[in-house]
């Protein structure tokens, strides 16, 4: 109860002090009915969304709406939502999720639909060129009920926007490279053969930092390779194929890259894995784009203007892995209205810049290749480059994936850990898979 | 003789050293590198060579302090208004279990009643109950069965006058979680008070109620002054697991009332380890602790033991 | 009559608001529990939404390997944590007992790991452990030797030497103490019959102590199933299932995997080991007790 004072007080507080400016400015246009309302997000912590911490008093100025956030590690963001979205009356207003809760919240009907907020004349900002986002990410991150259920299709419609989009792409150092006269990899073949060259090349040095932990961390890593290698975890059918040829292959890479890796690779989470390579500790770094900021940052690094980027290895196929977070509107939030609002505000062009400023992930092409942003962040172009070879379909989105991708992860955390045979690891996975599967109803039409 | 004596007692005092230096060295060692910036932790410069930054706890405290601290874009940790939710819940969740504990105990230690054995049992049993156990029901009863409905009469006076939405529920508020660790820890304080009570000479509480004091004012007025060095030891314990807890405070706070070992969790995030606010964070949930063991050691030793010894 | 019915009443005056607490929120929830673990349960649901599925929870973890991975990990835990710390614990007890200036003092600094909260052990340890920058390593690594893999392959080993950090000191307190209680006549008596300082351990002072370490064992035994934080954040159960006890597990159940019904299973397999545990320790502690009292009225008569 305390806790409700505390926060009605606040309320008051900002809205008195809002209302005042809000009508003496006399903040006309779109805006003005929503001035002095104060929206409760919900974001992850996570280097995109502490650019976005920075623009949101723009925001407010500009028009007049408070933001209040709540930044969560993102499992623990997902278990909030999964409660909060759960009431007849929830506390958030907008939401940000990472990509596969979109099947479990879609599904439950606990996300808005965007229609009718783009359909309305007074929310819907004419100048705001949806053709810009990112296709790949609109179909992933916001389509839901199209081809498979959770693509872009003719059945589907949208129910987020892709914020804080990221790809994955392989930063590497020059010195080191140029040292030793290495070939910057364009394969998978030649990535892994100089990964375990490294180590003798340069004593103490791994080749490639590479998350690895148990659980969702080492099914992420392994679901990296396996698209460029050509695999897939299910067929058209919904089988599990997990444990055909490409899905050994994306194993053996995986664990190659953590024997050839740095000092205790077998436990690192994504942290350890970056902050191997901050540190200097590896050669070389293949998972998101998200780390780019830090990089350059020498509070943090010692690798400051020694990394060159390239793509994402190719295997069979270019595809590197569409992750990162779309914000929605959740279905018992309070002030949607508003919250559509502060969601075209940050995916616009002018917001995606300023994001993209401030040291964001932004999701529109334009953003990419803007000058300004080009001029402060040189690998802008590189990432926009690898954006369009992001394949929306590496990871299934289905409601019961948390469940396979916890099994896929501590399984493959057995085999770097336990010498676990990787055949039959991944068989056991795929039966398993199969009996989830079957549990949840994906048979009934075969 | 006295030469092998002296040598004994040479290697007596090396092993107590290297004792303490394990004891003490991993909260030292925390101390140490709270006050080091994050390339000096990771960069491996060793030893005592750097040069201290309160920069850390700076950003941890970033909420409560007067100015804004030039390296900070914006105030991401709120450490301050954790603290406070930590200060509030643990400070009343121990309050109240003394009182209520103790009350018990005297009830246990010196009437007969009709399902004395019954309760006393049931407390003994509590006591093993891992909080991990408590997780599921906790968090179902919590979030959906305690709850006022916002159309009924308190539920709705409650939302009026403090806003939020939805049905008032005891999950996320201070009161869900401090009801919690109070049943938590009754069991424990009943346990170790009985034994304190046992000792207190009945004679003298006969001599006030033949003075005309009443049960209440007998239990008050002689019974509680006697028995201070349990209520220390007992107080000092249950402030500890309210302090300390995480798993059923993260189950049941929400944005606004997280507890400090709940958001020293989060900031284990994934993206970014940094170890430097960690371990300030850390540096600052132990003090209360550090203090208590400073102060209070000999409290402490004595409610160790008569919670084992006096099953 | 009235002044009667008070009397009567007041026992239960003094008891209600401890009893009512405690129905609310911790019996009450253990029922809610029990009949959680019978459904089909998800977090978003109430639990008379869930569906009831009968005892499909328990069979489901009784053949699910995992589970049973996990019940052999906190069992492996358990069982090491205190042996080693008895072992540990006793043998400091018995080293440092005597007179020296200073041991108030001393007990204090040892006091100092328990009190500080497990989140925060767990990441002093997780930095120290860590591969690269950790200190362990660090110093292996200036001393030319080779780096461990700590928290990797040898994960259930270092969450072990970290509670044996921390609670070591708690049987070594309760261990001295009783030390320290100990009949002075019956040392006495065995020092001038010339026992060496070996022949009075084991003869007379383990002996004695036995009451007070049985039930001391049993208590960290118990708590021992309740650790959870520390190997949270040290390790989130990583590598592997390796060190994700069953406390660790209910938890990431609920809340990760979110299976309440499952979740609630696990917590009554949890909690029916512990109650054989608690009855162990009653037993024992009754048993103990008619002995050591027929020892030490034994040692009396010897004197």
């Amino acid at each position: 109860m305390l806790k409700s004072l505390k926060s009605t007080a606040v309320g008051f507080a900002t809205a008195a002090l809002m209302a005042g400016p809000a009508i003496s400015e006399g903040h006309g246009g779109p805006y003005a009915d929503y001035a002095g309302t104060t929206l409760i997000v919900n974001f992850p912590a996570h280097p995109h969304y502490d650019a976005v911490m920075k623009i949101l008093p723009e925001f407010t100025k500009e028009t007049g709406i408070e933001v209040e956030v709540d930044q969560l590690p993102y499992l623990k963001m997902r278990e909030r939502q999964t409660l909060e979205l759960g009431q007849d009356e929830g506390e958030y207003d907008l939401i940000a999720y990472v990509v596969f809760s979109k099947a479990d919240y879609v599904y439950a009907d606990q996300l808005e639909n965007l229609a009718k907020y783009f359909m309305n004349p007074k929310l819907s900002d004419p100048g705001y060129d949806a053709d810009d986002l990112i296709d790949g990410y609109v179909y992933n991150i916001g389509f839901a009920g199209g081809n498979k259920g959770y693509l872009q299709g003719k059945t589907g419609s949208l129910f987020g926007i892709p914020y804080g989009s990221e790809t994955s792409i392989l930063g590497y150092r020059k010195d080191i490279f140029e040292k030793h006269g290495l070939d910057v990899p364009e394969t998978y073949d030649e990535m892994l053969d100089i990964a375990c060259q490294i180590p003798q090349l340069e004593p103490g040095m791994g080749g490639v930092a590479s998350r690895a932990a148990s659980g969702h961390h080492a099914s992420h890593a392994f679901l990296l390779h396996l698209a460029p290698l050509g695999g897939r975890v299910f067929d058209g059918e919904w089988n599990p194929i997990v444990n055909n040829a490409a899905g050994v292959q994306a194993a053996n890479a995986l664990k190659s890259i953590v024997d050839c890796g740095p000092e205790g690779a077998k436990n690192f989470g994504f942290g350890e894995a970056l902050g191997a390579f901050l540190n200097g500790d590896t050669a070389m770094f293949l998972d998101t784009t998200v780390v780019a900021g830090q990089i350059d940052d020498p509070s943090k690094s010692q690798v400051v203007g020694k990394v060159g980027w390239a793509l994402h290895p190719m295997g069979t196929r270019r595809g590197s892995q569409t992750g990162g977070f779309g914000i929605g509107i959740p279905a018992n939030a309070e002030n949607k209205e508003a919250a559509f609002l502060l969601m075209q505000w940050l995916t616009s062009k002018k917001g995606d810049k300023l994001v993209a400023l401030a040291g964001g992930n932004p999701s529109r092409f334009s953003t990419h290749g803007d000058a300004d942003v080009n001029a402060k962040f040189p690998h802008m172009a590189t990432f926009g480059e690898a954006l369009k070879h992001a394949d929306p379909d590496w990871r299934p989105i289905i409601p019961v994936w948390g469940k396979i991708n916890a099994d896929l992860g501590t399984t493959l955390s057995k085999v770097l850990t336990e010498d676990l045979d990787i055949q039959e690891a991944l068989d056991g996975v795929a039966e398993r898979t199969r009996a989830v599967m079957e549990e949840a109803g994906y048979y009934t039409w075969n | 003789m006295s030469g092998a004596h002296k040598k004994q007692n040479s290697v007596f005092y090396v092993l107590i050293a290297v004792l303490v230096f394990m004891s003490v060295g991993p909260v030292l060692l925390m101390f140490v590198n709270s006050f080091k910036l994050d390339v000096d932790i990771i960069g491996g410069t060793t030893g005592l060579l750097f040069l201290p930054t309160i920069q850390n706890y700076e950003t941890a405290l970033c909420d409560i302090l007067w100015y804004e601290p030039e390296h900070l874009d914006f105030c991401a940790l709120k450490f301050g208004g954790s603290f406070i939710n930590s200060l509030i819940i643990a400070l009343i969740s121990t309050g109240l279990t003394l009182v209520i504990g103790c009350m018990g105990a005297y009830a246990l230690v010196r009437f007969r009643f009709m399902g004395r054995d019954t309760v006393s049992l049931t407390t003994l049993m509590v006591r093993m109950l891992p909080p991990a156990v408590l997780l599921v029901p906790v968090f179902g009863l919590w979030n959906n069965e305690f709850c006022l409905d916002k159309e009924g009469l308190i539920g709705g006076m409650i939302r009026e006058s403090f806003g939020g939405r939805g049905d008032v529920c005891l999950a996320g508020t201070h009161s869900g979680i401090i009801l919690i660790y109070v049943a938590m820890n009754l069991p424990f304080v009943i346990w170790i008070l009985q034994s304190f009570i046992v000792q207190v000479p009945r004679s003298l509480e006969e001599a006030a109620r033949v003075d005309g004091a009443g049960p209440f004012q007998v239990f008050f007025k002689v019974v509680l002054p006697l028995i201070k060095p349990g209520l220390a030891a007992a107080a000092i314990f249950t402030f500890r697991i309210a302090w300390n807890e995480y798993l059923l405070a993260s189950a049941l706070s929400d944005r606004d009332t997280k507890t400090v070992p709940i958001l020293i969790v989060n900031n284990m995030s994934e993206f970014n380890v940094e170890w430097g606010v960690i371990m300030a964070t850390g540096m600052l949930l132990a003090i209360p602790p550090i203090i208590f063991t400073l102060f209070a050691s000999r409290q402490i030793i004595t409610g160790m033991t008569a919670g084992a010894v006096k099953g | 009559m009235s002044i009667a019915r008070v009397n009567r009443m007041t026992p239960y005056m003094f008891m209600a608001p401890a009893a009512v607490i405690m129905a609310i929120a911790l019996i009450y929830p253990l029922g809610y529990m029990i009949w959680g673990s019978f459904r089909a349960w998800d977090p978003s649901q109430t639990i008379g939404e869930a569906e009831f599925v009968g005892l499909k929870n328990y069979v489901t973890l009784w053949n699910d390997p995992n589970f049973r991975e996990s019940l052999g990990v906190t069992l492996k835990f358990a069982f090491f944590v205190v042996t080693f710390e008895l072992i540990i614990g006793v043998g400091l007890a018995l080293l440092l007992d005597r007179n020296i200036r200073g041991m108030s003092l001393l007990r204090t600094m040892f006091i100092l790991p328990m009190m500080i909260a497990p989140v925060v052990v767990g990441l002093m340890w997780r930095y120290m452990y860590h591969p690269t920058v950790g200190t362990f390593n660090r110093t292996l690594e200036s001393l030319g030797l080779p780096s461990v893999d700590w928290l990797g392959s040898h994960a259930l080993m270092s969450v072990i030497i970290a509670d044996i950090w921390q609670w070591t000191p708690f049987i070594f307190i309760l261990s001295l103490a009783a030390l320290q209680s100990l009949p002075r006549s019956a040392l006495e008596a065995a020092r001038i019959d010339g026992a060496t300082a070996w022949q009075q351990i084991w003869y007379i002072k383990l002996p004695l102590m036995m009451p007070v370490l049985i039930v001391t064992g049993l208590l960290r035994l118990i708590d021992a199933f309740k650790v959870l934080e520390v190997i949270l954040v040290m390790t989130e159960g990583g590598p592997g299932l390796s060190t994700e006890i069953l406390a660790l597990r209910i938890s990431r159940t609920a809340t990760e995997f979110r299976e309440l019904g499952v979740a609630a299973a696990m917590s009554n397999y949890l909690l029916m080991l512990l109650l054989i545990l608690t009855l162990g320790m009653f037993a024992f502690q009754r048993i103990q007790e008619a002995r050591a009292a027929r020892i030490r009225a034994a040692a009396e008569e010897d004197v």
